[in-house]
């Protein structure tokens, strides 16, 4: 029993490993279309015309135009700082925002926020090689950068995070997680002009300049608000089909890519 | 115009429950490539997006049942699972499911890779082949414990089965996947 046991949880560790790999079209942006058939759904609803059942067709092009019309009434009077926060960013378990965060919650230690000080929720410092055996999926270190002076798994091996405490960019730190399960680990605050779409090894990424808010996202969705920490550097976000990478300290973009392009 | 802050979850839902559009978009955004993973591996395939569309729809009509507090993405996906299940029973082809799981990533290594990385690679394929051939529940919950990441009572929740299901299913499920998997290897033994 003990045995049939240890084989169902080494096929179970088989199949995780396996979901990284499964290959699926990218997902359409439905936003737009969403908010369509809802809006039409509220003008409707305004009106008091049923949603559903069997109306004469001449009823049927009647309540097109009323919902045609509502709609166009409806754009008119919807005042646009309000359309504004559909406007989000997606990138590989990143969710960029325009704009400041709420306020950075000071460090517990009264020391400054500085990429170096781990501030992940469940936080085990450990070598890179058990990170590696501790987590489910591949953890890349830059070769350029030598050896990381802190290794930290955070949130039961949800996140690994390499600090590089003395580099020629100042304190470097890499947050990395699984990023094939679409879910969303690290809220940004940022300017979005600062953003700029970068290439590394063949796949996208996102190089963002100037300081940055990080919020951390927990399983269940909630934010992490003793994560809220000021970046202080730039940011240069990349990924494999397995890892998602967020990389940050005081570098340009030409030395943040070559870095990025060492990382094994 | 500018965002000034960005929303949490349970901040998204209050305001979409009274009905902000904007404040469901961003839930929307959020959620959407979860809720198409869902959608694709449990069955759905390329009609994957417009269950992605006709879920929001229904959640957002919904969401004065969503309780205060609970986690967004299991209770999402529920609706997504059975929109799913919805389109599956609609479809008169019983076969286009095996396709979309056949047409994973089967990591073909390169002719000189090491003798164990193809071995993996040819275990991957045949993992695969076997949880396409296993009945739809017991595929479904593996789809949603290892393909989804969902514990056991999120699974629940989503399949709408009850836990004492879920965990039978999945242990059944592993049995028989082993099995499957055994029966090709012993092949590959005798004839290689």
């Amino acid at each position: 029993m003990a045995d049939s046991a240890d084989r169902q949880a080494e096929l179970e560790s088989e199949l995780r490993a396996l979901s990284p790999a499964l290959k699926l079209p990218p997902a359409a942006d439905v936003t737009g279309t969403v908010r369509q058939r809802l809006q039409t759904r509220q003008a409707r609803g305004r009106r008091g015309i049923p949603e559903t059942g069997v109306l004469p067709r001449w009823r049927r092009l009647r309540v097109a135009v009323i919902a045609a019309a509502a709609l166009l009434l409806l754009l008119a009077v919807t005042p646009q700082g309000r359309a504004a926060i559909s406007h989000v960013l997606r990138f590989d378990g990143i969710e960029l925002h325009q704009g400041p965060g709420p306020a950075p919650v000071p460090a517990p230690s009264g020391g400054a926020s500085v990429p170096g000080r781990a501030s992940l929720p469940g936080s085990r410092p450990m070598s890179v090689a058990q990170a590696r055996r501790h987590v489910g999926f591949p953890v890349l270190a830059p070769a350029s950068l030598g050896q990381p002076s802190k290794v930290v798994v955070a949130d039961r091996g949800r996140v690994v995070s390499l600090i590089y405490g003395r580099t020629p960019y100042g304190p470097v730190r890499l947050d990395e997680f699984d990023g094939h399960l679409s879910l969303t680990l690290f809220m940004k605050f940022v300017v979005m002009s600062n953003v700029t779409e970068v290439w590394v090894n063949g796949e996208k990424g996102l190089w963002i300049t100037g300081p940055q808010e990080l919020i951390y996202i927990r399983r269940d969705g909630t934010p992490a608000r003793a994560s809220a920490e000021f970046t202080t550097g730039s940011t240069l976000i990349w990924g494999t089909r397995r890892v998602a990478v967020r990389m940050e300290g005081s570098f340009g973009e030409t030395a943040a890519l070559a870095i990025a392009r060492s990382a094994r | 115009m500018l965002i000034r802050r960005a929303i949490d979850d349970a901040e998204a839902i209050a305001r979409s429950r009274d009905g902000d559009l904007d404040a469901y978009a961003v839930l929307v955004a959020r959620y959407t490539s979860r809720a198409h993973r869902a959608a694709y591996l449990l069955g759905a395939g390329e009609d994957a997006d417009d269950v992605v569309q006709d879920a929001f729809v229904k959640a957002f009509r919904h969401l004065s049942r969503f309780r205060a507090g609970e986690p967004f993405g299991p209770w999402l996906l529920r609706i997504v699972a059975n929109e799913t299940k919805n389109l599956i029973r609609s479809r008169r082809r019983r076969d286009a499911l095996v396709m979309r799981l056949s047409a994973l990533e089967t990591e073909v290594p390169a002719a000189d890779s090491p003798a164990d990385e193809v071995l993996a690679g040819e275990r991957r394929v045949r993992l695969l082949a076997a949880i396409s051939g296993l009945p739809d529940s017991e595929r479904q919950v593996l789809v949603c414990r290892f393909f989804l990441d969902l514990s056991e009572t999120e699974t629940a929740q989503v399949l709408r089965w009850p836990v004492g299901s879920v965990k039978s299913r999945t242990w059944r499920a592993l049995n028989r996947l082993r099995g499957l998997i055994a029966s090709g290897e012993q092949d590959r033994v005798f004839n290689g």
